[in-house]
């Protein structure tokens, strides 16, 4: 019954080519458009670690000026990154079960021979930690230890691609390189690890790439690295050194700890807090009591990691399915009354209105399968020029299995509902009074 | 044929008009506060920024390794750009102005760290800046040559206590006076006096609403990387630009060249997300309108059919060919009018729910008429065709069976 009816839709939808063409054009561009946004959005809402997103925390402790918070329109938030002086009490004091201070610098790649090029490299400076926390997968080696931590040796971890430029792709751990000067030791090389949104760094930007490497943290006093990401700073203070800038009041080193249990977070919390007071008896941290633990979706929220543009534009495109939907049920309805001789034939030979109804719903989930593929088709399309328009990285925005499933079944399941009325106008077509006027 | 008869025969068949009309008044919510959305994004794009964008150069270099000196390398380069023919001129700057990346400070008039400071944008260059940039003094002058330091990152010495600012930053520091020759204080509670105004001149971050806020140190900037900014004639930028990659690179091996860029294009990025925004829109609302344009004339070419014979009796019974046309003409503009009074309802309620949750502005009234002109119009030229057709049914075609 069902083959006889797809075979009875598919003639009917000949019968009438341009009306089954808008139909099918109009479900095409709503999916299409509707499925870009909504790619877009899951892409920017999506959980980046889902394994771990409830067990990793970012810090906030609110070392501002006395006088003024640090955001003026939203009083209540600590500066969202640390100086470096508390990160480093935080490391030394090691209370969760993972830690990493981190911040963005860059280094020069300098020629081991002579005929080669220099370049700049941008780099992730973090606690060994890092890797283990955030589930970095690796290709040859692994991250550093701790020790080396403690040790500050200069070992250095690279991406696949900085590793494909660098050595041909070829397994380079054990491989040293130089920049500022020193000779760094390759420990691993990690491969193709981008989390949407680049959640551990909302600061300098959630889509931007992964940096091409990383080095530990504690390299940044010996060899002085600068940061590249932001800083913000409130006090004045004479800075003249590097070392004076290290023990400034400048907010620029992110942290992130890793909490088993919602009690470890607690825990932390007053250790946090207990830090905090044994700061203020020593003058600092003048404003009330201020310290945080958000985790990983929190912590995308803190950033309004989603812009308000991609929200207007999924709440725009599903009105545009509307008018799709409409215009489909209005075609479906003329569709049908021309259809109504054809139905009056078919009651009066017998078939009762289930049947007539079935035939109906078929006709429209073919003609929104249809919609569906070529709606596919064009989100593709979409997509490749959302990347292409906000130059996103490659692989940021693509459609996975369950965006095409989805974007099928809203095909389907908007055609049906489009349908449904007037499925129920053309069964209400008596046998035979279409049959009298003949 | 009156209104009335018409209205009468629509009401017979309510549903499928009914759904024309909802259908125009989604669309028209949708076209009306994304164009809005669009021509903000266009006016914001095309701002005056009170610089020569389109003749700028910025070039990022950076030294390496424990002899390079820095100092001499910056006086190197840009004396080897300044030598290049077409080249107006040439700067080192602490920060690029629209790139995205700056450094910003807090002002005030009296050194009181209590009283809340002016936001702005802080850039540091030389005596050539201005002219780098293609930027006009309003009023006062600019840096005299023996007022330039060289600025390192690790040295006490700062630069001489004067200062540019825009007429925005003026404005919000001494709205009811001249700021020309006026103190102000930095968050260090040093002083500096204003002796030069700038016109206009646009900040690091374009989304930034106090982007006119720009005040400018005398000092030649040689941190670990810096940032040449370099004007030429009208019409030679693109020629020059990979020939001062050239020269630089030949003059010092010690150096990377980073990025050799158009201001423009580094402008353009900072706007990608306005730019891409409009772009989508458009395209949204082009396919929205094409789309319900091809609906309205498919489905009256279909009434059209299905109703021949009524046009034919109407003809046999003395209807004129114009009256046949305003007949489909009027029925379509009562459907066109009714989508649109229930689409004003819409568009204001999108626009409401736009302002309200995004912070977008708010809607201009005066998008409503135009866009309800606009849908007569095409919902006109839409019908007019099928119209025309029904005309054509010869009066015959009632006397006939089907």
């Amino acid at each position: 019954m069902f083959k006889y009816n797809v075979k009875l839709a598919l003639k009917s939808m000949r019968r009438n080519v341009i009306l089954t063409a808008l139909m099918v054009a109009a479900i095409a561009v709503g999916i299409g458009i509707s499925m870009t946004t909504m790619t877009m959005y899951y892409m920017m809402n999506g959980n980046p670690i889902p394994a771990k997103s409830d067990v990793l925390f970012a810090i906030t402790l609110d070392s501002w000026n006395p006088i003024r918070p640090f955001d003026d329109d939203r009083p209540e938030r600590a500066p969202h990154q640390l100086t470096y002086h508390d990160a480093e009490r935080l490391l030394a004091l090691g209370e969760g079960k993972r830690q990493t201070a981190m911040f963005e610098s860059s280094l020069i790649i300098e020629p081991v021979d002579e005929g080669e090029m220099p370049f700049e490299t941008g780099a992730r400076v973090a606690t060994a930690d890092f890797f283990s926390m955030f589930n970095v997968p690796f290709i040859y080696g692994s991250g550093w230890d701790r020790a080396t931590d403690a040790a500050a040796e200069p070992v250095v971890v690279l991406t696949r691609q900085l590793n494909e430029r660098l050595f041909g792709g070829r397994d380079s751990v054990g491989e040293r390189l130089i920049m500022q000067g020193t000779y760094f030791q390759v420990a691993g090389v990690i491969d193709t690890w981008e989390p949407t949104p680049r959640f551990f760094d909302p600061i300098n930007g959630g889509f931007h790439e992964i940096n091409e490497m990383f080095i530990p943290y504690s390299l940044a006093l010996s060899l002085e690295l600068q940061s590249t990401g932001s800083d913000w700073g409130w006090k004045n203070e004479d800075i003249t050194s590097f070392e004076q800038w290290l023990n400034s009041e400048s907010s620029w080193v992110q942290y992130f700890v890793e909490l088993e249990t919602p009690r470890d977070r607690d825990a932390y919390v007053s250790h946090l807090d207990a830090y905090v007071g044994e700061q203020k008896r020593l003058g600092r941290f003048e404003r009330p009591m201020n310290n945080n633990v958000y985790d990983v979706m929190e912590w995308m929220e803190y950033h309004e990691v989603v812009s308000n543009d991609s929200k207007v534009l999924v709440g725009l495109s599903f009105l545009f399915l509307t008018v799709c939907l409409l215009s489909t049920i209005a075609l479906l309805l003329t569709k049908f009354i021309g259809k109504t001789s054809e139905t009056s034939l078919r009651r009066a030979l017998g078939a009762s209105r289930k049947v007539i109804f079935n035939q109906q719903i078929v006709e429209v989930s073919v003609i929104g399968f249809a919609g569906g593929l070529v709606g596919l088709l064009l989100a593709g399309l979409g997509l490749k020029g959302i990347q292409y328009l906000y130059e996103a990285p490659n692989g940021l925005v693509t459609l996975d299995w369950v965006m095409v499933s989805s974007a099928i079944g809203l095909a389907i399941a908007s055609s049906m509902i489009a349908g449904l009325y007037p499925a129920w106008r053309v069964c209400k077509i008596p046998p035979a009074a279409q049959l009298k006027t003949q | 044929m009156g209104i009335g008869p018409m209205l009468s025969a629509l009401m017979r068949n309510k549903t499928g008009p009914a759904l024309v009309a909802l259908q125009i008044a989604v669309t028209l919510a949708i076209v009306i506060n994304s164009l809005f959305i669009i021509l903000q994004r266009v006016e914001k794009m095309n701002r005056d920024t009170g610089i020569d964008v389109n003749n700028v150069i910025i070039t990022y270099v950076r030294g390496f390794g424990d002899d390079f000196d820095t100092i001499a390398s910056i006086n190197n380069d840009l004396d080897l750009i300044r030598n290049i023919p077409g080249v107006v001129a040439t700067t080192v700057s602490n920060h690029v102005p629209l790139s995205g990346s700056g450094s910003g400070t807090g002002l005030r008039t009296v050194p009181d760290e209590t009283i809340e400071a002016v936001s702005t944008a802080r850039y540091r260059w030389t005596e050539d800046g201005l002219d780098a940039l293609g930027i006009t003094l309003t009023s006062g002058r600019n840096f005299y040559p023996e007022e330039i330091n060289d600025i390192l990152p690790e040295s006490s010495e700062g630069s001489q206590p004067f200062v540019l600012v825009t007429q925005d930053l003026a404005d919000s520091l001494f709205p009811e006076e001249d700021a020309l020759g006026k103190t102000v204080y930095w968050g260090s509670m040093d002083p500096a006096t204003i002796i030069g105004i700038i016109g206009r001149m646009h900040g690091s971050w374009v989304n930034w609403d106090k982007l006119g806020n720009v005040v400018i140190q005398p000092g030649k900037p040689a941190y670990t990387s810096n940032k040449y900014i370099t004007r030429v004639e009208p019409g030679l930028r693109d020629e020059l630009m990979p020939i001062i990659e050239q020269k630089l690179g030949e003059s010092n091996r010690r150096r990377v060249i980073n990025s050799n860029r158009s201001l423009e294009e580094l402008a353009d990025r900072s706007y990608r997300r306005d730019r891409g925004m409009a772009i989508i829109l458009s395209i949204v609302i082009t396919l929205l309108i094409g789309l319900t344009a091809l609906v309205v004339v498919g489905l009256s070419s279909f009434h059209v059919t299905q109703r021949r014979k009524q046009i034919g009796t109407r003809r046999a019974l003395g209807a004129k060919r114009i009256d046949i046309i305003k007949q489909f003409m009027l029925e379509n503009w009562i459907i066109t009018t009714a989508g649109a009074a229930l689409g004003v309802v819409l568009t204001i309620g999108v626009a409401y729910w736009l302002e309200v949750s995004f912070e977008l502005e708010r809607l201009d009234w005066r998008f409503l008429p135009a866009g309800i002109v606009t849908l007569w119009v095409l919902s006109s030229l839409a019908v007019f065709e099928p119209a025309r057709r029904a005309a054509a049914v010869p009066p015959a075609v009632a006397t006939r069976s089907v």
